[in-house]
């Protein structure tokens, strides 16, 4: 979040939103505490406090470098890659937590959305444009477009295997995935076209992440127990083979009557 | 407009786009407890294929049409495309249990196969885009008959493909849950 802070004039509004974004991430840091969030969620809180303590490590380097020094680009970009790399395996996290109590299926998504994030990733590499100044942005819109993308992925996923996913989870992946399309969008945008509407779009960035934070804010404060769900009873690995390969071949039989069904319109055409 | 833009703003709006729609509340829901082989036993629609297209030979309505009862000709076809389309609906429904049944299935096991998981999710939108397409054809009054009758001669060899397919799976069951296999009797749910 903070791709634009070591190049922008410290506007008063844009300040303000800084200071509530990091208000509202400490509130949501002491609720991960409450609800004992630390130790179930290690690498989430992580990356909440990481947040936070970018916040405060830029806003100390723009006291003592001012906001155009060297430093502080560095300071801003190097913190910034550890947040994304925090990110990155608070999603690997959730993911586990979402599909990791049904065994069969967590081994196929995980090789579906390895291959989904790296193509993604390097397609992104390879349609960013611009020098090397830009290459630090061009990989942190690869990576949040990625990042994006196995979150979709995942959902539909467990939508197609009909898996029940709890509100806390759901609410913590929507929240990472729309904020890391907003980075993409924002970034696309801000890098071509609209350079004089920086300030605006900059702003925008933060309202997403003030409204990604309220998302995850919203959902570990009503987060129960209770609404835990349990992983279903296992069934011998042999018995899925030959029922699967039955089942198979009984879509095929309907599926061929369909087809069968079509060719022959056309024939009499 | 750059094929960076043109790609980013693309992809950035598509995932956007699937993140609504997966996050819908989902009409269905996984049941740890659903019973496989009642789902299995139930009647299948394309055993009474033969019937339905009995009723259904187009050769009943041209009679018709040379008699001059080209009014009742007409009801007729009708009738017969709603009947078509009721057919049709057994069919997806029966194709969506199968579905159900198998990803079921799919969450019980301790590994699943890649490639049949693929293949089954290829077919279903297969069958879903044949199914669309027919259902639009037989609301046009596009010559709903002809492909019926000749899936009549295949409806009996397909139920019995069916009978044996089903015996297989209970028999596969019932050597699956043997005593090695702990946790066998989820199965069924019960």
């Amino acid at each position: 979040m903070l791709a634009w802070r070591p190049m922008v004039e410290p506007l008063q509004l844009r300040n303000l939103a800084w200071a509530l974004t990091t208000t509202v991430e400490c509130i949501l840091f002491v609720q991960l505490a409450r609800k004992k969030f630390l130790n179930m969620y290690p690498w989430f809180s992580f990356y909440v406090a990481s947040t936070i303590l970018q916040s405060a490590v830029v806003a100390a380097a723009y006291r003592v470098y001012g906001v155009s020094g060297i430093w502080v680009w560095k300071i801003a970009w190097g913190s910034q890659a550890i947040v994304v790399f925090l990110r990155f395996q608070a999603v690997v996290e959730v993911t586990k937590k979402i599909l990791g109590g049904y065994l069969g299926i967590w081994a196929l998504a995980r090789r579906l959305l390895l291959t989904v994030g790296i193509l993604v990733l390097a397609n992104s590499l390879l349609f960013s444009e611009g020098n090397w100044y830009w290459i630090s942005l061009n990989v942190e819109r690869g990576l949040e477009l990625s990042i994006g993308a196995i979150i979709v992925t995942l959902l539909l996923f467990a939508r197609y295997y009909r898996l029940p996913i709890q509100r806390l989870h759901s609410a913590l992946m929507v929240g990472l995935c729309l904020y890391s399309v907003f980075f993409v969008l924002n970034y696309t945008l801000l890098e071509k076209y609209i350079q004089e509407l920086a300030n605006f779009w900059r702003f925008l960035d933060i309202l997403t992440y003030l409204a990604t934070l309220l998302i995850w804010l919203n959902a570990v404060s009503r987060y129960s127990e209770s609404a835990a769900h349990a992983p279903p009873t296992a069934i011998p690995k042999e018995l899925y083979g030959k029922l699967s390969s039955e089942l198979n071949l009984r879509l095929h039989h309907l599926n061929q009557q369909l087809n069968q069904l079509l060719r022959s319109e056309d024939h009499r055409r | 407009m750059s094929a960076s833009l043109l790609f980013f703003l693309f992809f950035a709006l598509v995932v956007l786009a699937l993140l609504l729609w997966a996050s819908r509340s989902s009409k269905h829901q996984f049941a740890p407890d659903m019973d496989v082989f009642e789902a299995l036993s139930q009647s299948r629609h394309c055993s009474r294929l033969a019937q339905i297209l009995q009723a259904l030979r187009p050769e009943d309505t041209e009679y018709l049409q040379q008699i001059g009862q080209a009014a009742l000709m007409q009801a007729l076809r009708q009738q017969r495309r709603r009947i078509a389309r009721t057919y049709l609906d057994c069919l997806q429904e029966e194709f969506e249990t199968l579905l159900e049944i198998s990803r079921a299935l799919a969450v019980m096991s301790p590994e699943v196969v890649g490639m049949e998981e693929m293949q089954r999710w290829r077919l279903s939108l297969a069958f879903a885009a044949n199914c669309a397409f027919l259902r639009w054809r037989l609301r046009l009054g596009l010559r709903p008959f002809a492909g019926f009758t000749l899936l009549s001669d295949m409806a009996t060899d397909i139920a019995g493909q069916l009978d044996t397919a089903t015996t297989r799976i209970a028999e596969a069951a019932v050597r699956g849950s043997e005593p090695s296999a702990p946790g066998h009797e989820n199965i069924g749910g019960r």
